[in-house]
């Protein structure tokens, strides 16, 4: 079973950025509702003031004629009785005539229409208040008669009646303004009504939003968790699946190798063993040929003496070295394929003893060739294969003492290190070296470099190499021609064993 | 050997060129017992069980086998004439093929082979074990058969 997260829904970035426009815009709309509400209830609250300002003009004005009704009341009564009760009233309503018109004229201050309206108000005022203080003043000084026949005149009557007209033009115009102030004030209100509305469901459809998106990402953070439990939890089936494939992959490599030198095996012993039989006959044939000369050596010609003497043994020599070869080369195969199924066994090793013994028991060559051998003190334990690790060692130390330079004394010097929980060992030599562009190359099966002036099929650095990654390891080799050669082994400080499957 | 009944050599080998090659060396170690070459699985056990002139019913042998067959590996043979109940059980067998692969020598000889040998590519060394089997061959002892014993 194999798990992907492709599988599950994680929101995109595109998709986050959305969401999170979506509710900064919701937000905003939210605050932008809060200030047009702000805005209208201070609308409302100033339409109301201006109703109220109405009530206040009309009141007056209300108390402006009222006070004029009680003036007039009082000279009649005056007029009509003598009584001087009713001319205090006179002069009572009298006097609070003006202050009245002024409180008007202030509270329209702002109004030019009902400012001009109280101008003709006051004017008219003006006019009629003479004569009305005329009459009352009359019938004080005791010409009561004088009075009443101005009174008859009607000319107070009618200035009565024109200041009430005026009075009831300018609490029209109040009026037509407390209409128009009525409706804004409703207007307002639907407004606010309106607005509140509006951010109700913007809230609604915000909260509907945030709690979609939310569990949105709730699911796909559930599916998402489930998913990596699952895939944790298979992890390691996955690795030990694949390690598995790997390691039947490397058996079906090591049984092909096996059987393809075992069955190139079989016709080499045909061959070899025929060339033998050949060679016997050609023995045969020569000694009849040494008869035949000593004898009859008319008989012979010398073809005949050319085919037996020469062409015979120079054909199975060459038949014979090359089948040896390929012997050789099989059995390099088998080795490595051998090399590969031998189960590894780890223990501690100290790497000084073991590259002292692979100095010792190449000790007779190093004499011969008069090479410097020389090993760092304090080499790093590790704990890897004993007899793999022997062979990686003896192989490239044998490398190094087979290619010296001549014309130079040899030197061999081992070095070794710990980095990064890995063993460095180096295997320095001042010899031929190796080409740069070779570097890999020499570490193929059969391939070699440089001048071939040693005996060799080009199988040791493969092996090698094949010994170095089954222990977890890597080889490289450092190298310039002429300048000698650096082969550095990377091993894990502790290797561990494989699990064969 | 047996005193009053010629050894069969049965020589089970698909390679022409080793059969000769070890006919040759067996002669040349100066043993002439008749030897029978098959060269495939299926003919050499129907000569084994069945042919009148064959083992089971006619006198005692000595089996040569080859691992690599064309029909079937020289183990199942080894396996069956082993086998508990067969007549040719006490047959002697001597394995005879180019495989020195330890485990396949443990189980030729835990199928119950009685000798197992490696085919070297070096043909002196070839020639030399050839000759030496031919000397044991010439002082081996093989049961009678088992019309003989019942």
């Amino acid at each position: 079973m194999r798990l992907s997260l492709k599988n599950v829904a994680v929101p995109d970035a595109w998709f986050n950025r959305l969401v999170i426009g979506a509710i900064t815009l919701g937000f905003l709309a939210l605050l932008t509702t809060g200030l047009t509400a702000y805005h209208s209830v201070q609308e409302n609250q100033f339409h109301s003031s201006r109703v109220n300002h109405t009530f206040v003009v009309e009141r007056a004005i209300t108390d402006f004629l009222a006070a004029m009704d009680r003036a007039e009341a009082g000279r009649r009564g005056y007029l009509l009785t003598g009584v001087a009760a009713h001319a205090e009233t006179y002069h009572d309503a009298r006097k609070r005539l003006f202050p009245l018109l002024a409180r008007i004229r202030d509270l329209t201050r702002d109004n030019p229409r009902q400012q001009a309206n109280v101008a003709r108000l006051i004017a008219l005022t003006r006019s009629d208040l003479p004569f009305m203080d005329q009459s009352v003043a009359l019938v004080r000084s005791g010409q009561r008669d004088e009075g009443v026949r101005q009174f008859r005149n009607s000319v107070g009557r009618r200035a009565i009646t024109v200041l009430r007209a005026q009075a009831t033009v300018m609490t029209d115009e109040e009026n037509r303004l407390l209409a128009i102030r009525d409706a804004a004030t409703t207007g307002s209100i639907r407004l606010f009504y309106v607005t509140v509305a509006v951010a109700g469901m913007m809230l609604v459809m915000v909260g509907a939003g945030s709690i979609w998106v939310i569990l949105g990402y709730t699911r796909s953070l559930t599916a998402s968790r489930d998913a990596l439990r699952l895939l944790n939890a298979d992890l390691e089936g996955a690795v030990r699946e694949r390690t598995a494939d790997l390691q039947r992959a490397n058996e079906e490599i090591q049984r092909f190798a096996y059987i393809v030198s075992h069955d190139l095996r079989s016709p080499l012993v045909n061959v070899m063993g025929f060339t033998s039989e050949l060679e016997g006959a050609a023995r045969t044939l020569r000694a009849l040929l040494d008869k035949v000369d000593a004898e009859a050596p008319h008989l012979a010609d010398g073809d005949a003496r050319m085919a037996v003497n020469e062409d015979l043994p120079e054909a199975i020599g060459f038949i014979r070295t090359s089948t040896e070869k390929m012997d050789r080369l099989i059995n390099a195969i088998l080795r490595l394929s051998r090399e590969g199924r031998r189960p590894i066994t780890p223990e501690k090793l100290d790497m000084n003893a073991l590259f002292r013994s692979v100095g010792d028991s190449h000790r007779h060559q190093l004499d011969g060739k008069e090479i410097d051998f020389s090993v760092a003190h304090k080499l790093p334990s590790i704990v890897t294969d004993r007899l793999a690790i022997e062979q990686i060692l003896g192989n490239l130390v044998e490398n190094a003492i087979k290619y010296m330079a001549p014309g130079r004394r040899g030197r061999i010097e081992i070095r070794g290190r710990i980095e990064n929980q890995r063993a460095i060992f180096e295997i320095a030599d001042n010899g031929r070296g190796v080409d740069p562009k070779d570097h890999e190359r020499i570490f193929d099966l059969f391939r070699r470099s440089g001048v071939q002036d040693q005996p060799g099929e080009g199988i040791g650095l493969a092996h090698t190499r094949a010994l170095a990654y089954r222990l977890g390891g890597t080889i490289s080799i450092d190298s310039e021609l002429g300048r000698g050669a650096t082969f550095r082994i990377n091993l894990p400080v502790a290797s561990t064993a494989e699990q064969e499957a | 050997m047996n005193s009053h009944q010629p050894v069969n050599i049965i020589m089970i080998e698909d390679d022409e060129g080793h059969a000769r090659l070890i006919e040759k060396n067996i002669r040349r170690a100066g043993i002439s017992n008749d030897i029978r070459h098959f060269s495939d699985g299926t003919s050499a056990l129907d000569y084994l069980e069945e042919a009148p002139d064959g083992p089971t019913h006619n006198g005692p042998a000595l089996i040569l086998l080859d691992l690599n067959l064309p029909d079937m590996s020289g183990a199942d043979i080894l396996g069956r004439i082993k086998a508990e109940g067969n007549p040719l059980k006490r047959t002697p067998i001597v394995v005879l093929t180019t495989t020195d692969d330890k485990i396949e020598i443990q189980r030729c000889y835990d199928l119950g082979c009685n000798v197992y040998i490696t085919k070297p590519v070096n043909y002196e060394n070839f020639a030399a074990a050839i000759r030496q089997l031919g000397l044991f061959l010439s002082v081996i002892q093989v049961p009678d058969l088992p019309e003989a014993n019942g």
